[in-house]
Parts: structure tokens; C-alpha cells; sequence
């Protein structure tokens, strides 16, 4: 179904370009989202991401790789973003809370807020090949694709973002726990 | 947060809250814009574009937005390097109506609108009429290539693209390691790009030649891809011959070969201070007849206002 739909669109059809942007429109969302951290940055990139893949679509050699290739268009595209944005701040609409949904309810509200600080403070490079690798769960090789990245590179930016992220969350941590004893 | 928590646990869930849904305003601004833009027109080893499904004439004359990438392997290609064209100018260069595909897809002879509006990387303001003086060549008007019997592939295709208008060239100093080599500045006149190209590492460049095509001065240069170049060591798979200005998303190799041993002919000429470049090609395996037939397509270019 999808392919036949790409195989269409690459003959200029708009009609099934539309159905295939809807078809993986909310998954593209859910990935620029969690790279980007804000809503609003991450409709303008897969907006943006979903134009460029139409403009492109005949340079995909391999239907069946439309996703993957999507993506890298899409991770392209939250870099953009990212850099026209540097104002993180301002306008910014936090990720709502409600009507969200996790694997499980590991995350408290404390969590979310230190989570969200340490995340932050991530380059988006870093950001992207965490949200492949823990959010789709992609391989190594896989997250190297869709980031345009050498395997060993992937490999060692997603290591350099872990450790990153559990500094931040520990360093978070270290900071809180005084106060908290205090105010206990 | 508790130090006993495991933070790998804790990244993998909070990777799972947020946003999932993109809003039917979204959709509907995407096909809005997509209706409103062209697809890039490819011509690769993989596939034809839509050479056989040519858009009536009337929407020949509707802006467009093309960008074309090209690569074809030639071997033995005569003409554009070594020679010195030289075109007539017209006396009254006019746009002629794009012709009407034949039934069995290929255009009649004569007038051929081959660039009639803008390419996505800007707008010469130029309408670009070839003529056509054999059977079985393919393209979209105003789509800025034709194509031999709908066969750009190797080993006997043939085909010629178009670029005109834009802020210049970036010429990466390796065709290969392109991305790494890539100079800020672009090349924006006739002699800085063709300079530019024959300082191209691995090109075996030809000594660039002098050119006129409708009495518009110019440079004609031949590069030739190594028998031995193993692409997939390239930058994205690509042996990149020119990109586009403008920041990074913007660089993408905009036209790149397809294969070892290529040889393509670019006669790039100054109109009115648009660059416009030819870029004629066939393969080790191309009749002659058919590569005399596309040299004659370029000498008999004009140019226009639109």
C-alpha cells in the first residue's frame, strides 16, 4: 500500500502524496517533537520535511525505504529549525502533559521537569539519535541512516548524549537535593 | 528523582510522553504548498522521470520550478571540450509552443520551449527554445531536459540539461569528498565557474574552449569521471559536480554523476548576466547519431525574455 502509494506519488500524483504524508505524519510529528522539544518548531520542520520529500520524492530509488529516507529528510529538516530558532524560550509551547502517554508511569513530575531541563541542554545532533534509538528503537545502524552519520559516529554520539543526559540529571539532582532536605 | 532510579529507564520513558498528532492544518498546508511546486525531475540510472507523460502544452507556459540532476557515462563523446562552437545569433529569437507529444511519446521536430520559468534555485527571467531535428526525443517543456528514446541510462543513452539563472555555483575542489571540500564562495561569472571545473580534482578536465550560442559568449569544458571511482566511498553515494549557495540544507550536490568513466560537456554561457549552462552527455555505448543530434539541439539554443 505504501509503496504503490510512493511509486504514485512519484509520478506527480498529489492525491497519494497526501495519503502517505497522512499515513506517517503523526510518527514525523512525534520524532521532531521529541528532537526539537517544542510543538510549534516541530510542525514548521516536518512541514518543511514532507515539501522537500515531495520536490525529491524521484530521487528515491527504493519505495520500500520511504520512511527511512523520510527521515533523514525530517532530522535535516529539525536541524534547520533548530538553527532559525535559537530563541528556545520565547513563544515556546511546552509539551502538554495531558493526553500523552508513556510505556509506563516511570516518570514522575519531578522527573519531567529535570528530564526536560537535561534534554535541553542537549545539542539537537545529540537529541536526534537519542529519540531514534530509545523512541523508535532503532538500531545503531539504523539511527546512522536517518542522521546521516558514519556508524561509529552514531555509536559514539549516542554515548556522548547518554552520559551527557546522566550528568545533567545527576548534576539536576545534586542541585535540588539540598533544598529539598531543607524544606524537609 | 531518586538515585536508585535507573536514568536509562527514565530517558526511554520520558522519550514516550509528547505530541503525536499532526493537525489537519498541517496536511492541509503541505498539499496546498505541493500543488503549488514541481517535483525535481531525475534522470538516474534507476529510473526515466515522466519523459513519456509529457504535460500539455498549455502548462508549458505555467511557472515552473525544476531542478535536474543528471549523470550519464560517455566515453568517446565528441564535440563541446576540445572544440570552438560557434551559433549564429538569431536575428528575432521568438518562443515557438511547445510541440505536442507524438502518439508514441516523442516530439515532433522543430521548437522545443525547454526552460520557460523559473528553477528553484532563482530566475534567469529567460525562455530557452531548442529545435529538434530527429525522431525520438523525450522531454517535459519547460522542463529543461530532453532525452534519446526515453534512455539516459548507460551504456548508450544520451540526454542534455539545462541551469540557468541562480546566485552561482559551489564546485567542490573533490567531486567525491564533496562535502568536506566545498568552497564558501560560489562561482558566479562564466570564467570563475569554468575555472572552477577544471580545477575539479579526478576530472581529467578538458582545456576550456570558447563558445557562443545565440551570439552569447561563453565556455565549453568536458569532465570525465575515473574508470575506477568507487561512489559508494563518496560523500552520500554521490560524485558531485556542482551544488547550490545558500546554507547547509541548500548544498546538496545538485547535480552528480552516475557512474565510472562519464564524460559530460557543459557549454556555460553569460546572457545578460544569467549563467546559463548546457550540459550534453551520452555514453561509451551512445550512437554518434544521436550525440551529433543533441551537440545540434544545444548549437541551435535561443534565448528570450520572458
Amino acid at each position: 500500500m505504501l509503496e504503490e502509494l510512493v511509486h504514485q506519488a512519484q509520478r506527480g500524483d498529489a492525491e497519494a502524496f497526501d495519503s502517505l504524508a497522512r499515513m506517517v505524519g503523526d510518527r514525523c510529528l512525534a520524532i521532531a517533537v521529541r528532537i526539537l522539544r517544542d510543538v510549534h518548531l516541530a510542525e514548521d520542520a516536518v512541514q518543511a520535511a514532507f515539501i522537500t520529500a515531495w520536490t525529491e520524492l524521484r530521487t528515491l530509488r527504493d519505495p520500500s525505504r520511504f520512511e527511512p529516507w523520510l527521515h533523514r529528510i525530517l532530522t535535516n529538516a529539525c536541524y534547520a529549525e533548530a538553527r532559525r530558532r535559537t530563541r528556545w524560550s520565547e513563544g515556546m509551547r511546552i509539551l502538554p502533559v495531558a493526553g500523552t502517554y508513556g510505556p509506563d508511569d516511570y516518570v514522575t513530575v519531578d522527573d519531567r521537569d529535570l528530564l526536560e531541563r537535561a534534554f535541553r541542554r542537549l545539542t539537537v545532533q545529540q537529541r536526534a539519535v537519542l529519540v531514534f534509538h530509545h523512541y523508535l528503537g532503532l538500531s545503531i545502524s539504523e539511527v546512522a541512516a536517518r542522521t546521516d552519520l558514519p556508524v561509529g559516529t552514531a555509536k559514539s554520539r549516542l554515548h556522548h548524549a547518554t552520559q551527557a543526559l546522566r550528568a545533567s540529571i545527576e548534576a539536576d539532582s545534586r542541585a535540588t537535593t539540598p533544598t529539598q532536605e531543607r524544606l524537609a | 528523582m531518586t538515585a536508585s532510579r535507573d536514568p536509562d529507564r527514565l530517558i526511554h520513558a520520558f522519550l514516550f510522553e509528547g505530541e503525536e498528532q499532526l493537525h489537519d492544518q498541517i496536511y492541509d498546508a503541505i498539499r496546498a504548498e505541493i500543488d503549488q511546486k514541481r517535483q525535481r525531475a531525475v534522470f538516474g540510472p534507476w529510473r526515466m522521470p515522466i519523459m513519456n507523460k509529457l504535460v500539455p502544452t498549455g502548462l508549458g507556459a505555467a511557472a515552473v520550478v525544476v531542478a535536474l540532476v543528471v549523470g550519464v557515462q560517455v566515453l568517446g563523446l565528441t564535440g563541446g571540450g576540445g572544440g570552438s562552437p560557434s551559433i549564429e545569433p538569431s536575428p528575432s529569437p521568438s518562443v515557438a509552443p511547445s510541440p505536442t507529444p507524438t502518439p508514441e511519446g516523442g516530439l515532433p521536430e522543430g521548437p522545443f520551449v525547454i526552460v520557460d520559468g523559473p528553477f528553484d534555485f532563482g530566475d534567469s527571467g529567460l525562455a530557452i527554445t531548442v529545435t529538434i531535428s530527429a525522431q525520438d526525443w523525450y522531454g517535459e517543456p519547460g522542463g529543461g531536459i530532453l532525452g534519446k528514446n526515453e534512455n539516459t541510462d548507460p551504456p548508450d543513452g544520451s540526454a542534455v540539461i539545462v541551469f540557468a539563472g541562480g546566485n552561482g555555483w559551489h564546485v567542490p575542489g573533490d567531486p567525491c569528498d564533496w562535502d568536506s571540500t566545498m568552497p564558501e564562495t560560489p562561482s558566479t561569472t562564466v570564467d570563475q565557474l569554468v575555472a572552477a571545473l577544471a580545477a575539479q580534482g579526478s576530472r581529467d578536465a578538458s582545456t576550456p574552449a570558447d563558445i557562443t550560442l545565440d551570439g552569447y559568449a561563453g565556455k565549453s569544458i568536458t569532465l570525465h569521471v575515473p574508470d575506477d571511482a568507487v561512489f559508494a566511498t563518496c560523500h552520500e553515494a554521490k560524485f558531485c559536480t556542482l551544488a547550490l549557495p545558500g546554507p547547509d540544507p541548500a548544498r546538496d550536490c545538485y547535480r552528480y554523476s552516475q557512474g565510472p568513466g562519464q564524460v559530460d560537456n557543459l557549454w556555460i554561457v553569460d546572457v545578460n548576466g544569467q549563467l546559463v549552462i548546457f550540459d550534453w552527455n551520452g555514453f561509451e555505448a551512445t550512437p554518434e547519431g544521436d550525440l551529433a543530434e543533441l551537440q545540434a539541439i544545444v548549437e541551435s539554443a535561443t534565448f528570450e525574455a520572458r
